[in-house]
């Protein structure tokens, strides 16, 4: 089930009429985590096996970890959470690219081989949830958490339906404990996490699907090499259609929990405005960025065993974060060039130490970040090398004779959209949406809202599926 | 507990705004903490809902000043709908596939009078039946027989405007179709300006304020023409009818249509035509393999449309080859004084009160020429 959808209305309205009866706390949870079942089935029922089997197996892994009393036995049952859920991701998601990679390899050495058609269906959402389930077992194993104390807990916490398909990827620590408490929207509670919904749906139904999208699938899917005007414009739309659509989901999420009572974590911070590459990463899918972090990055040794080992891990986090987008080399590739940015910002952090940009190079500076992850989104967009690179020689001007593609009307709101969203960013880098929000007048607030909403129900968006749904 | 991150990957948090896991690294993540705005709620909300109600309203008044009525929307969920008939206990039934003219131009409930069944229609604008056809000749559920429309250019040029409803349908999930059904309940029947044709990004890209831009072609995109039932029933909109200025309109949309071909042209076009129809003899011979029977109907278009389907789709070298090839019957009301002469306002599709007379003369002719089409007892 989708967020902009007729039927997710719907649901969530029942949603919040269950929630609200006078139940038992516990005969809440139990309706929560069934209603969050029922979302997950409303896309495909028999996938609700994997959410299961990938609940089970972490719960029972961390009752038995902390039971255990060699580090060899600890080690077994966290290993048992690995496998099982990585085997699952590596099954549905990464099944028929290893076996065409496979495939290619043997052919290089003479071999032919054909595989038979996989035709696997990905379960949408088990990027997120077996990185959340895993999370769980993995603080155990760390001792940075205890195991939930009852299971209808531990359930929901995975299953929770503002999360469950496109995070933000929750940590059992940031969610188990509001479960342990009853909790109810007050009406403060409600009616702001409406205005997020609100805030949420307009960034993906009316700029990502209804303006950006449109400029961004001429440029990658035309058959036509862009020049560069063209080149840059539907990358900078693709750039804001990936920031609308995911932000947009994520705002959705925490204004969908915080109806029902319950807080989610940002999971960005206005990511156009970043200086510099780690800076972008603290911005951007925070709650992927620092997952990869803990779990990843730093049990492979992060920065604590020598700088050329540092920037391998750097270097194979980002590799791997790229691999988890989608099965195809482009996503390696967009991975792998975030983990060379990295690399040289590290570089350059420690031979510059001492400098202190002033306003202005900051700007800049953030105007240069925002231009290179540009050339990483396509990587990102692109279905094939061929198609990024074709774009790339656009962006640089090597396409000469290029005929134009996009038409004046979608050059100029493009760029203004664009142009709008890194200004709010910069405006925005270091304020809340909140503390901004109360700084304004009440008036002024009704009439974003109303406008807001009334742009999302006659843009008519057609349910289309979120970006980040694929992965 | 150690902690597993050295001094250097301690994070310093950005001022001002919240802290998030990445200012707490290699630690087990707090509770999240979220505020609410100091601000009258109340008021908001109910100053937004008053404001909000008020825009659509507003909206609302202005399409339907426009002439647009509150319809079913003719998407790919409710196409979805129908054709799942066919697993459901309607697979023996009579299916439209085809193009706009056979959607607009043939009445489902005239058909019924007639024949006393209700055929399923499955006809989609600017679409060449053949996707559908192929889609059919793969399902074992289907047991029924075929009125296939051919629109010279959409068939012969192998036209997939919405082909991709085919694949939604075979991927078409529980929240879609409860969807479709709460839209077909709710929005469909209240208001005017829920169509795809006024849709805020539509309507913006379609204003001539826009500036040009060299090099880039201005095409006039295909305008609302069309309202449907629940079951995918459709006719002409009124508005194309009676405003002379939106006929006016939609004429010069298909007029950009009727530019000569150069040589390179009529040699694609020549390709086109032949591979169109090697595609119809190839699923044609599957359905036929399973004893389902077809027909082909050629309904009527005017004036400088039809001129130019007669200029670049000689019927010698189009229906009448497909016709042969095929071995399928097929109802071209160029041979049928009552199919011509109807009111076809925009030269392509006839208005809706023509509709029922284009479908009494269509079951004549093929009570007339293939009697066993009617007669014939759906294959077991």
């Amino acid at each position: 089930m989708v967020f902009n959808s007729l039927t997710f209305a719907a649901f969530f309205a029942f949603v919040l009429f269950v929630h609200a009866l006078p139940l038992s706390w516990t005969t809440r949870k139990v309706n929560l985590l069934l209603l969050s079942y029922l979302f997950y089935c409303a896309w495909n029922p028999a996938f609700v096996v994997l959410l299961w089997i990938s609940t089970v197996v972490d719960w029972f892994a961390a009752q038995k970890l902390v039971r255990a009393e060699g580090q060899a036995s600890r080690h077994t049952w966290m290993m048992l959470s690995v496998v099982v859920n990585l085997g699952m991701l590596l099954y549905f998601k990464y099944g028929g690219f290893l076996l065409a990679n496979f495939a290619t390899a043997m052919t290089a050495i003479g071999i032919h081989y054909q595989p038979a058609p996989t035709d696997i269906v990905l379960p949408v959402g088990i990027s997120f949830y077996t990185f959340a389930t895993m999370s769980y077992t993995l603080d155990v194993y760390f001792r940075r958490a205890v195991p939930a104390r009852n299971f209808l807990d531990y359930a929901l916490f995975v299953t929770f339906f503002p999360h469950l398909v496109a995070g933000p990827i929750m940590r059992p620590t940031e969610l188990v404990p509001q479960f342990e408490q009853p909790r109810r929207g007050s009406a403060e509670q409600l009616r702001f996490g409406l205005a997020l919904m609100t805030l949420g749906l307009f960034n993906k139904v009316v700029l990502a699907d209804s303006f950006l999208s449109g400029a961004a699938d001429k440029i990658f899917n035309d058959t036509a090499a862009p020049g560069l005007v063209d080149a840059w414009i539907g990358t900078l739309a693709f750039s804001g259609q990936i920031f609308c659509d995911f932000a947009g989901y994520s705002t959705i999420a925490i204004g969908a929990a915080m109806c029902l009572g319950f807080a989610m974590p940002d999971n960005f911070r206005f990511p156009y405005a970043a200086v510099g590459f780690s800076d972008f990463w603290r911005r951007w899918h925070i709650t992927l960025s620092s997952w990869l972090r803990d779990y990843l990055y730093i049990p492979l040794g992060g920065n604590r065993h020598g700088e050329a080992r540092a920037y391998l891990a750097l270097m194979g986090t980002m590799l791997i974060g790229g691999l988890w987008h989608g099965a195809n080399w482009t996503f390696v590739a967009w991975g792998g060039l975030h983990g060379l940015y990295l690399s040289i910002e590290r570089l350059l952090r420690e031979r510059l130490a001492g400098f202190r940009p002033g306003p202005f190079a900051m700007f800049g500076a953030a105007l240069i970040t925002y231009l290179m992850i540009n050339i990483t989104w396509v990587f990102f967009r692109a279905s094939s090398f061929a198609k990024a690179w074709e774009v790339l020689r656009g962006m640089v001007g090597a396409n000469r004779g290029a005929a134009p593609v996009l038409s004046g009307y979608e050059l100029l709101y493009v760029a203004l959209i664009i142009t709008g969203i890194v200004a709010a960013h910069w405006v925005m880098r270091a304020r809340t949406l909140e503390a901004v929000v109360a700084r304004t007048h009440p008036l002024l607030v009704s009439l974003v809202w109303s406008l807001m909403a009334f742009a999302v129900v006659i843009s008519q968006g057609n349910g289309n599926a979120f970006i980040y749904f694929q992965f | 507990m150690r902690s597993s991150t050295s001094s250097s990957e301690k994070i310093r948090p950005i001022l001002g705004l919240r802290l998030t896991a990445s200012d707490r690294p290699g630690v087990a993540q707090p509770v999240p903490e979220r505020d609410i705005p100091g601000q009258p709620w109340r008021l908001i909300t109910g100053v937004s809902a008053v404001l909000f109600v008020l825009l659509v309203g507003g909206w609302e008044w202005h399409w339907r000043s426009f002439g647009s009525q509150p319809a079913t929307e003719n998407s790919n969920g409710l196409w979805a709908r129908e054709r799942r008939r066919i697993d459901t206990g309607d697979g023996r039934n009579t299916v439209v596939v085809g193009d706009s003219r056979m959607l607009f131009d043939f009445d489902l409930d005239t058909w019924q009078r007639l024949s006393a069944e209700r055929p399923i229609q499955l006809a989609i604008e600017g679409t060449s039946g053949l996707f559908v056809l192929e889609d059919l000749a793969k399902d074992p559920h289907f047991k029924g027989r075929i009125l296939v429309g051919v629109a010279p250019q959409v068939f012969f040029l192998g036209f997939g405007f919405r082909a991709d409803v085919v694949k939604y349908y075979h991927k078409d999930t529980p929240s879609q179709r409860v969807g479709q059904w709460l839209a077909m309940h709710t929005v469909d029947r209240l208001f005017g300006f829920y169509n795809a044709d006024f849709a805020l990004g539509t309507v913006l890209r379609r204003q001539d304020w826009w500036p040009a831009r060299a090099g880039v072609p201005t095409v006039k995109e295909v305008r609302k023409l069309s309202v449907s039932a629940p079951d995918r029933n459709t006719e002409m909109w009124s508005k194309v009818v009676d405003d002379a200025a939106y006929r006016s309109l939609v004429q010069s949309i298909w007029a950009q249509r009727f530019g000569p071909l150069d040589a390179e042209g009529k040699a694609k076009l020549e390709e086109s035509v032949r591979k169109q129809i090697e595609r119809a003899v190839v699923v044609v011979a599957k359905l036929r393999a399973r004893g389902i029977p077809l027909i082909f109907v050629r309904p009527p278009s005017a004036g400088a449309y039809a001129e130019y389907e007669r200029r670049d789709f000689p019927r010698a070298n189009t229906w009448d080859a497909l016709l042969a090839k095929t071995g399928v019957p097929g109802v071209n009301y160029e041979d049928y004084p009552d199919m011509q002469g109807y009111s076809i306002p925009e030269w392509s599709h006839m208005a809706a009160f023509e509709k029922p007379h284009f479908t009494t003369a269509l079951y004549g002719a093929i009570a007339r020429q293939n009697p066993e089409f009617l007669a014939r007892k759906p294959a077991p």
